[in-house]
């Protein structure tokens, strides 16, 4: 499995107890150059550096037939005042998402609706910290034998990061996790 | 010129309802104190950031790449909210 990162993702996730974990769970993880030049908090740089020293993250190669999707995206999207303000590494790393068939882990409200709605990029996977702790129990890479316990992951993660998930999210994450528990 | 791509009017009273709800909850969980003990641009910013959520615009206001302002999102007990 494939993931990219964006800049709100990293910068939570890297505080939270359990963050080696995402290694397991993703083969590769891809970075932009502007992305990371977003990142300047020593926790943030200290587990992106080990990310990318050990070969885990790498930086993606961006082209000349990106730059023009970029263009043309942006111009479709940005003056939309009911999408939170995308930035250009935001839409960077959507467009890296779709080209990598690739899950893009972002806690960017604005990109999460580009995907609600945009006939180019609907059908693209975008997981926040939730679905991507989620996933790690369905693959058995952290362990959970009732709600309770996954419902203790979550609250561990915002307590690590000062991070809330909506309720409505949380409750549909619990309703998938409560049916897998049967499996 | 780019056509520009609308959301459905669904969508779009879906998002302000979760808009309104995140805002309450920053509201809430926010240190006014800490807020108001700020200089003025980064209180502007922090002011911002629990109106709108939006990291990217509050953390230029305060002159900061998204991860400095980060660090003072957590000092000030403002949630990220998704």
């Amino acid at each position: 499995m494939i993931g990219v990162l964006d800049a709100c993702f990293i910068i939570d996730w890297c505080k939270y107890r359990h963050r080696e974990l995402l290694e397991q769970l993703f083969a590769t993880l891809f970075i932009h150059e502007e992305t990371l030049a977003q990142l300047k908090s020593e926790t943030t740089i200290t587990y992106v550096s080990r990310l990318l020293s050990e070969g885990k993250l790498r930086l993606y190669p961006w082209s000349q037939i990106e730059e023009d999707e970029y263009l043309r995206l942006r111009g479709e999207i940005i003056h939309d005042p009911r999408i939170p303000s995308l930035e250009r590494p935001d839409i960077l790393c959507l467009i890296m998402a779709k080209n990598l068939n690739a899950i893009l882990l972002s806690e960017n409200t604005g990109i999460h609706r580009v995907t609600e709605f945009h006939p180019r990029y609907r059908g693209l996977i975008v997981w926040t910290a939730l679905e991507t702790i989620e996933n790690m129990i369905y693959k058995n890479i952290l362990n959970v034998s009732s709600e309770d316990e996954f419902l203790k992951l979550v609250k561990e993660y915002e307590e690590d990061t000062g991070h809330i998930f909506k309720r409505s999210r949380l409750e549909k994450s619990l309703r998938r996790i409560k049916s897998w528990l049967k499996r | 010129m780019v056509e520009k791509i609308k959301p459905s009017r669904e969508l779009i009273e879906r998002w302000e309802k979760e808009d309104e709800e995140a805002r309450r909850i920053r509201r809430e969980k926010a240190d006014w104190r800490f807020i108001e003990e700020q200089e003025p641009l980064i209180k502007l910013a922090l002011i911002v950031y629990i109106e709108t959520g939006d990291i990217y615009r509050a953390s230029r206001i305060a002159g900061l790449t998204i991860d400095e302002f980060n660090e003072i999102r957590l000092k000030a007990k403002i949630p990220h909210i998704t």
